[in-house]
């Protein structure tokens, strides 16, 4: 049979991925690290591949689409190039390799990762971290009020499984809300801060592609203070200076920066051992701290604030020990003991010196968190704290043993750090050895996955929906204004195949 | 309230890479220029030089247009440096390091650059963005190198 009438043949009995001599390739997630990796497999592997990139989601781009916050659009500009590399690859016009998009597809649910271990002749897990590493105190679950980070950012940022048909933040009693504690100061609990504190003032946000059902929500809170609460000191403040910068910027809105000195007494030692990065903080606290007549760079004095009506503060040295509710369940304080450290570093406890805080709304920001998929059991694919077990991406199982054509990419690799440059370079490096590997390995699989039944959503139904949510975005002056819920994304693309 | 009196400068000054010391080493190759994405093309008698020193030490010497960024230029001539965010000041992927004969020609960078410098890996005394460094007279020549893509190991690497 010719390969024409073979691949006829193949597309109506529903066999897309029918081969043709390619190395076929699978990655697992279109988020900045599975996309990179995509990117890096398209752009450099010498020898012709058919890679399929699986999303869970109608739509691409995970985290950078629904993590990054609504004003930092720069951060996601990568879209651009996933976008560019998946026309390229995806429309023929490089045919050096073939690119599929398979969205709205579970991999693990609606296809077996077994199936794509059978067939494929690599699967790179780029799948991130779909959970929330927890705080474990009494009335984290049950209380009212008590929302993570991973709920509250896929709130403001649209994501379908928290906006739309499945908004339970909007129903919240904002307009109560004065006092709001956040655990945690890694970059995600400033968004959050920055995003509570500020979501009023319509030049920051109204020509951004936050949920405007939130954005309606926050606005109705008459928040004054955000306390940003972390287990260690100062010097070990998990933030960006990026975003820290963005916090005391927003001073020329009122909105005031409070650290207390007794958490800014550096020694000597610290200051000469300190990095660039920690130098750097250190001159902004103390530039910002001051009155603004006082400050010594220009850099420091670009406008001068109004009388501040807000507040963040970054609270040091505490460690979280129950929520407290009244008698509707509704959050009302949160007791915290003082903590000291170690000389080794170790966070110590003192258990008797507790303080409570009042607060309305509490947002625990411990960081994302990875999970296994259900098949690495019976795959015997080991998974380690918060990541897939692997060597250098080479994905490893149960006995330490490199799997054949599994790979790992990001944070389900690494743990949920890093901005996206950090995420880059992982996924380009995952990718290189992945290349390295099909090139010197076997001949291709040349087997067929079977995709049948799969309600999957492909590229062009996702530039379908990029068209019009930059469409309904125009009309209110915004980059776009996304669909909420993954059923008006799969009616609208039903309407327009 | 706690106050740094004295801070001091920020990086401990590098000795120059040794990839700047190796002068000439390994081979100059002079590549006709092709103009596409956001470069420019010079007028004659205006013509700008930049040297792009390879991750694996191959360098590449362009004639350019005054104004035009190191990013555009790499990118124009398809190198390997990335621009994430689209040349916005954003992130680190177009981190170079300058030639120290150059680095005091170019305007000090502002805060939002050394932001996104403290996340470059590799980070060095004389390190810029691309997507910052503007071509002028001033930097006539300016040779940078594209720093390798390194991780510190971590002991992740080893599970």
């Amino acid at each position: 049979m010719k390969w024409t009438a073979c691949r006829d043949l193949a597309l109506r009995i529903g066999l897309r991925h029918f081969s043709s001599g390619r190395k076929a390739v699978s990655v697992v997630g279109s988020g900045p690290s599975g996309f990179y990796t995509v990117c890096r497999l398209l752009a450099k592997s010498e020898i012709p591949l058919n890679v399929t990139l699986w999303e869970r989601l109608p739509v691409p781009f995970g985290l950078s689409r629904y993590g990054v916050a609504p004003d930092h659009p720069e951060v996601k500009n990568c879209e651009d190039t996933f976008t560019r590399c998946a026309r390229e690859f995806g429309k023929g016009l490089d045919t050096r390799h073939t690119f599929t998009f398979m969205g709205n597809v579970s991999v693990g649910k609606d296809i077996k990762l077994r199936d794509l271990l059978d067939t494929q002749d690599a699967v790179i897990l780029s799948y991130g971290c779909s959970g929330d590493h927890v705080l474990g105190v009494p009335g984290e679950t049950s209380t009212s009020g008590v929302f993570t980070s991973r709920e509250f950012v896929s709130w403001y940022n649209g994501h379908p499984e928290f906006a739309g048909d499945n908004d339970k933040l909007k129903s919240f009693p904002w307009s109560k809300v004065r006092n709001v504690g956040i655990i945690g100061n890694g970059n995600v609990a400033l968004d959050v801060a920055r995003v509570l504190l500020s979501n009023r003032i319509p030049e920051l946000w109204s020509n951004t592609d936050i949920n405007p059902e939130a954005l309606e929500a926050l606005n109705t809170a008459p928040i004054e203070n955000v306390k940003i609460i972390a287990r260690r000191d100062f010097i070990h403040s998990k933030f960006t200076n990026k975003e820290f910068r963005e916090l005391w910027e927003l001073e020329r809105y009122g909105i005031q920066g409070i650290i207390k000195p007794e958490y800014l007494k550096l020694r000597p030692a610290d200051l000469e051992s300190g990095d660039r990065v920690f130098k750097r903080r250190v001159e902004m606290v103390s530039e910002f701290s001051l009155p603004f007549d006082q400050r010594t760079k220009k850099n420091y004095k670009k406008h001068r604030p109004p009388e501040s009506h807000r507040y963040w503060e970054m609270d040091y040295l505490k460690t979280p020990l129950t929520i407290n509710s009244n008698s509707k369940g509704e959050i009302e304080s949160l007791t915290v003991c003082r903590n000291s450290l170690t000389p080794s570093n170790r966070v110590e406890q003192h258990l008797t010196e507790t303080l409570d805080y009042d607060v309305d709304v509490l947002v625990t920001s411990l960081g994302y968190g990875s999970s296994p998929l259900q098949e690495f059991g019976p795959l015997q694919i080991g998974f380690a704290t918060n990541r897939v077990a692997n060597a250098n991406g080479h994905v490893l199982d149960t006995s330490g043993r490199i799997v054949s054509g599994l790979y790992a990419s990001g944070w389900i690799r690494k743990g949920s750090s890093g901005v996206i440059a950090s995420t880059m370079s992982d996924a380009f490096q995952v990718a290189d050895a992945v290349i390295a590997d099909l090139e010197s390995g076997a001949p291709p699989k040349d087997r067929v996955l079977k995709t049948t039944g799969l309600d999957s959503t492909t590229w062009e139904d996702w530039e379908k929906i990029d068209e019009e949510e930059k469409r309904r975005g125009k009309l209110l002056g915004k980059p776009r204004e996304k669909f909420l819920s993954a059923s008006e994304m799969i009616d609208f693309i039903k309407d327009n195949r | 309230m706690f106050r740094a009196t004295f801070l001091p400068r920020i990086v401990t000054r590098a000795l120059p890479t040794p990839r700047f010391a190796v002068s000439g080493v390994p081979k100059v190759s002079f590549t006709p220029i092709r103009f596409h994405g956001h470069v420019h093309k010079p007028k004659v008698g205006e013509e700008l030089n930049v040297t792009f020193i390879l991750k694996d030490g191959t360098q590449r010497k362009y004639e350019v247009c005054a104004g035009d960024s190191l990013l555009d230029i790499a990118q124009a001539h398809n190198l390997d440096m990335e621009g994430a965010c689209g040349g916005s000041c954003a992130c680190s992927t177009c981190h170079v390091i300058v030639d120290p004969e150059y680095y005091d020609a170019l305007e000090e960078p502002d805060d939002d650059e050394n932001d996104m410098l403290d996340l470059a890996y590799g980070l060095t005394e004389t390190s810029r963005l691309g997507c910052q460094i503007k071509m002028s007279k001033d930097i006539d020549g300016i040779r940078v190198a594209l720093p390798a893509m390194t991780r510190n190991v971590s002991s992740s690497d080893f599970e």
